[in-house]
């Protein structure tokens, strides 16, 4: 029972990590219609300036925020910059450029920071060998539970802006029908620029969880969970936020117990199979996932 | 041109191509569309010997991956009598060569030497770039102090972003600019790639920067050589330890990463484990660019409480695995396992993010090398001094540790060349294989009593010498355990 | 501003000067230049052959692939697999791959029969990521021998009939003859020749492809589905062949891979998503939906990858002056930069660019009747509103 446990506690961390990838996923594609290859590097980038200022001195907390304001402003520059020159071209451009992104925020962080000594940062939550929870004979880490936490809470707050606000009401508005929007009055182009701003913030407070996990900030960490992330933003429906969260947990839990239970067929080395093999039969059965709007197309 | 024409020629392209693809055996030619024109002969032949070249190279172990286990014996008992002192020096064959007068004549000027390490691409760079540049740092060194004389050394590290099919364009174009030998390659699927052409050539490629068994295999691959204590040897070291500690028996779990490096190593340990009567009850892997805490392997092996860990992980990884050990002892109270892990983590660059997690895993010296941010040990070793002052100036002193590494195969490499050109045939690409086949020397930053020793075919490897040690993390040194293992040298 | 009647005696000419340039171009690099140019032209080939296949897909039926390194990667593998565990000659897994391909694809094709831009997308970046995970698993380490990979299973020698009976012959007098193909050399020369030859041979199968009946299928398939659909155009027996025949050529491709690199493994970078992407940039900088695109683009990238490399590192010129201070070699932020400039200012590509500024100064005036149409590039193709990609 404490081994299923475990599993499940685990599932939950590392799935509200996904989760909030294809959080970052889902607002881009609601909001522009793209697939943004180049979130998890964007997120990278974000740490690596949330860990210039912790270097600095700066408290983690404040760097930490100080990361998604960056994140942000990535974001938004990106829409701006890229994506609305390049979309009245092609929509193959758009997603070329964003690939031609990914490869170079990588490359430039690797080249800025990748060599050594590491760029070691903390955690936002307690992350002492003794700070962990027994539950019901599993046991779940103070620094998994935050993870939990912030995913959950940043849900709610995009929650609170789609259902309360009138930005979120615009939001929805040109993700139903950009066109009828724009004749309507609403400013396209701002909300265009604020989901990817929100996006570029997500992304960037995922990284920096990740960072913190792993006790230093490298280059490479958000390039499996950019996969995941797709993962889980698939089966949850490319444009359903609540569909991205609880896909996201959903995968981290069933990889996780297929890993601890199938010890033979996955394991721990197949565990991304089993993320690309839950792609698979979505696409295959339900392309709009669990809970996306299926498209209907008219002759 | 119609559709029809199109397939129909298409067709016949197939055909030819058919029969260009074959590589063995004569077959009655069909008609084939080679070169176009007539066209001059090219370069490469001038003044070759018309003996066919690679047929007599024994091919069936090319076959092979690299995980044969070598002819020279690494378990330190069967050493061949007479191999000390008397008796013909072992010399390698120049006939086989391409160009057996290449091999032969003296190298004037300057020597250049050749080498392909990840600069670039990723996590690999950062973890290797280092070893790069403490090996310019050397020759830069060596032609100050005028080490070899009558001769400049160059030093041509070409970029092969730790992909080994790269490796064999980078050591391409290394030979088309005329370097004399290569020395220092990173990587056990990188060397293998380039093995039979560098030995095809006649090119000393010595000094592998792997620990693979496989670059003991003298009679097949003459000229190449191995520069890494093997990682068999590494892993019966920590076997024959652990069995010390534990003589009633103990239990082990394996963590490995899942790559050409981890995989050899888990062998090999598992091996030697069941030689020293240890019983493996876990063996975990995490994939090479797996970067997250590696919880769900822990909690398996925590589970199993085992009395000892043996940990392979890559780079990055090092650190983590420490710390998630940590946090796996936390929730397992009374389980407090011995930690070996392998000496390519023994940096404290590396370990210094796990900060007093790390605390009190063993290891070994990686080549032998002394611990050189270690004060103590500078202020006892003038040579050790001499290395941080002359790093320290050039701009290098964030990265003394792992510079050694490549320091200490420039030192190696300069002293192979200077005892091939003080031998009788004069400098040339035969005597530098055969000055590195028989050939004993300190390296001035190893430990006292560390020997780099070839013998011929019996000694195939340098490193047989292996000090275990142990990682303190408030000062992040490494402390010697026992003495300098010296059972395993085959000569 | 000249112009030209299709089929003129102009015309001719200026196909025979392109012949005659790019056969000399061909017999230039192995005669005159050195082993590793000619191995970095193979290399050259190789990926010229795997965008060529992405391009068949993408630029004439509008479908995204980011998967093609694992079928890159199954023909390195089934040449891998076969010439070291059962001793076959390197030639002939060519056709086995080819084959295993084919069918690979044919499969894979199946979901893309329902999906569309982004969907597609995601399914081929999950086969991307899929195959290198697969050839690890332990599973299959029986067969692909898991992390360690293959090695071994380069040429050792060239073909000994050809040295026998081809070598040495001569060409009106004793200076010009057929040179005997040795060592490294050898190697390096018969593997460009063998990978021009296929070249060819994939670039006759993508133009018979494009004009011919399922060409015409693929073009009504991607400018209006439904309407293709209603015509009598089956759908999935096209899709099936296009996917399958890109499958195969790009495993193709894979195989010479294989045994340049004399050896298979799951962290080659062209097996990997890395790769795909690689491929998708080759691609658009030589201009998709070209059919010499992918071609241009490929002997591109690899000049591109060699110099900034070799810039880098010794720190010379302009980019050694932008980027020496980076830790590394900034060949792929370059590829990166350049990247983003040709999407802005040439999307068409290399060879879309050329097209352009050469059709200011010639116009070919095409026969009246039965043309085939021309290639539309995909990068100009205005989005439709309202759907993703």
């Amino acid at each position: 029972m404490d081994r299923f446990l475990d599993a499940v506690f685990l599932g939950l961390s590392s799935g509200a990590i996904y989760a909030l990838v294809a959080l970052s996923l889902v607002v881009v594609f609601r909001a522009s219609g793209h697939l943004n290859f180049a979130a998890g590097e964007m997120g990278t980038l974000s740490a690596f300036i949330a860990w210039a200022f912790y270097d600095a001195g700066v408290p983690l907390v404040i760097a930490a925020l100080l990361g998604m304001a960056f994140g942000a402003l990535l974001g938004g520059a990106t829409e701006v910059a890229i994506v609305r020159p390049l979309e009245k071209k092609s929509p193959l451009a758009v997603f070329v450029a964003l690939i031609a992104l990914f490869l170079g925020i990588n490359a430039l962080t690797t080249g800025i920071w990748g060599a050594p000594p590491a760029e070691e940062i903390g955690n936002l939550f307690p992350n002492d060998p003794e700070d962990f929870w027994r539950i019901g004979g599993g046991v779940w880490r103070d620094r998994d539970i935050g993870a939990l936490v912030v995913t959950l809470v940043i849900t709610g707050l995009l929650f609170f802006l789609f259902q309360r606000t009138r930005f979120g009401l615009a939001m929805r508005g040109v993700a139903s029908n950009a066109e009828s929007a724009r004749l309507v009055g609403v400013p396209t182009s701002r909300v265009l620029i604020g989901s990817w701003a929100i996006a570029g913030a997500i992304g960037a407070i995922a990284a920096i969880l990740v960072a913190g996990n792993q006790g230093q900030v490298t280059p490479i960490i958000m390039v499996t969970i950019f996969v995941y992330g797709s993962a889980a933003a698939t089966l949850g429906g490319l444009d359903s936020p609540g569909g991205a969260v609880i896909g996201g947990l959903l995968i981290g839990i069933i990889e996780n117990l297929a890993a601890e239970f199938s010890k033979d067929w996955v394991g721990q080395e197949m565990k991304l199979g089993v993320a690309l093999l839950v792609i698979f039969v979505v696409l295959l059965v339900k392309p709009s996932g669990l809970f996306g709007t299926a498209k209907v197309e008219r002759v | 041109m119609t559709p029809r024409q199109s397939r129909l020629l298409a067709a016949l392209a197939a055909t030819s191509l058919l029969l260009a693809a074959c590589s063995r055996g004569p077959e009655e030619g069909e008609e084939v569309d080679t070169t176009d024109g007539g066209t001059a002969t090219t370069s490469a032949d001038a003044g070759a010997a018309p003996t066919t070249t690679a047929e007599t190279e024994t091919t069936e172990a090319s076959e092979d991956t690299a995980v044969e286990t070598t002819t020279a014996d690494t378990e330190g008992g069967e050493t061949t009598e007479g191999g000390g002192g008397g008796g013909a020096e072992w010399t390698v064959s120049t006939d086989d060569c391409i160009d057996p007068d290449l091999a032969n004549s003296p190298i004037e000027g300057t020597v250049s030497i050749g080498s392909s390490m990840p600069l670039s691409g990723g996590v690999a760079a950062t973890a290797f770039g280092p070893v790069a540049e403490g090996f310019r740092a050397y020759i830069e060194y060596a032609n100050e102090q005028g080490l070899l004389p009558e001769h400049e050394v160059s030093l041509n590290i070409g970029d092969d972003q730790y992909d080994a099919a790269q490796t064999p364009n980078v050591v391409n174009g290394l030979l088309d600019s005329g370097v004399n030998l290569f020395s220092g390659i990173i990587g056990t699927p990188n060397n293998d790639a380039v093995r039979a052409v560098l030995n095809e050539e006649c090119v000393p490629q010595i000094l592998a920067l792997t620990g693979s068994p496989a670059w003991g295999e003298v009679a097949d691959y003459p000229w190449t050589t191995g520069g890494l204590i093997p990682y068999n040897i590494e892993a019966e070291a920590y076997a024959q330890h652990i069995a010390e500690q534990f003589p009633d028996g103990a239990t082990a779990a394996l963590f490995t990463v899942a790559n050409e490096f981890g995989e050899v190593y888990r062998t090999a340990f598992e091996a030697a484990a069941e030689e020293a009567g240890i019983e493996i009850v876990d063996a975990q892997t995490i994939e090479a660019a797996d970067s997250a805490p590696p919880s769900a392997q822990l909690n398996s092996i925590a589970g199993n409480q085992p009395d000892v860990i043996m940990a392979v992980p890559l780079g990055a990884q090092c650190p983590t695995f420490m710390s998630e050990l940590a946090n796996a002892k936390a929730v397992q109270s009374g389980w407090d396992p011995q930690v070996y892990i392998t000496n390519t983590c023994a940096s404290p660059l590396i370990l210094a993010v796990a900060g007093e997690a790390a605390n009190g895993l063993i290891t070994s010296a990686s080549a032998g090398l002394q611990d050189v941010t270690n004060p103590e040990v500078a202020a006892a070793d003038p040579d050790v001094q001499a290395y941080i002052d002359y790093m320290t100036n050039r701009g290098n002193a964030d990265i003394l540790s792992t510079a050694t590494a490549g320091w200490n195969i420039g030192e190696v490499t300069v002293e192979i060349l200077r005892q091939a050109a003080e031998s009788p045939d004069g400098l040339t690409q035969a005597s530098i294989i055969n000055a590195s086949r028989n050939f004993d020397y300190h390296p001035l930053l190893t430990r006292e009593g560390v020997d780099y020793k070839m013998a011929g075919e019996e000694d195939a490897f340098y490193a047989e010498d292996i000090q275990i040690v142990q990682y303190d993390a408030a000062t992040g040194f490494f402390t010697d355990i026992g003495d300098l293992i010296t059972s395993f040298r085959s000569s | 501003m000249l112009k030209l009647n299709e089929g003129s005696p102009g015309h001719w000419v200026i196909r025979i000067i392109w012949v005659a340039a790019v056969v000399a171009a061909l017999v230039y690099i192995p005669t005159k230049t050195n082993t590793s140019t000619i191995g970095d032209i193979a290399t050259a080939t190789q990926l010229a052959i795997a965008a060529m296949s992405l391009n068949l897909l993408l630029g004439y039926s509008g479908v995204i692939s980011i998967g093609h390194s694992a079928f890159f990667g199954i023909g390195g593998y089934t040449t891998a697999i076969l010439v070291s565990e059962y001793g076959w000659t390197q030639g002939w897994t060519i056709y086995v791959a080819a084959a295993l391909a084919f069918v690979v694809g044919c499969i894979v094709s199946l979901p893309a029969l329902r999906l569309k831009g982004v969907y597609l997308a995601l399914v081929t970046l999950a086969l991307a990521v899929l195959f290198p995970t697969l050839v690890r698993w332990g599973k299959l380490a029986w067969l692909t021998n898991g992390a360690q990979g293959i090695s071994g299973i380069g040429y050792e020698q060239t073909p000994t009939w050809y040295n026998d009976h081809f070598a040495r012959w001569q060409f009106i007098n004793e200076s010009i003859s057929l040179p005997e193909l040795r060592g490294r050399e050898g190697r390096a020369i018969f593997l460009y020749w063998v990978g021009i030859l296929i070249l060819a041979v994939c670039y006759l199968v993508c133009r018979g492809i494009v004009k011919s009946r399922v060409g015409r299928s693929l073009i009504a398939i991607r400018d209006n589905e439904t309407a293709a659909a209603v015509m009598g155009i089956s759908r999935a027996k096209t899709k099936a062949l296009v996917f399958g025949t890109s499958a195969a050529m790009c495993a193709v491709g894979g195989c010479l891979y294989a045994i340049q690199s004399t050896l298979a493994e799951p962290n080659l970078r062209f097996f990997t998503l890395l790769g795909s992407i690689t491929f998708l940039l080759i691609m658009v900088l030589g201009g998709a939906a070209t059919l010499w695109g992918p071609i241009v683009g490929a002997f591109a990238y690899v000049i591109l990858d060699t110099r900034t490399r070799q810039a880098g590192e010794s720190g010379e010129g302009v980019i050694g002056w932008l980027f020496g201070w980076m830790t590394g070699s900034p060949a792929t932020l370059v590829l990166a930069i350049v990247l983003l400039i040709i999407v802005f200012v040439a999307p068409f590509g290399i060879v879309g660019l050329l097209k352009r500024i050469a059709a200011k100064f010639i116009v070919i005036i095409p026969r009246p009747a039965g043309t085939a149409p021309l290639p539309v590039s995909a990068l100009e193709e205005p989005a439709v509103a309202g759907s993703p990609i």
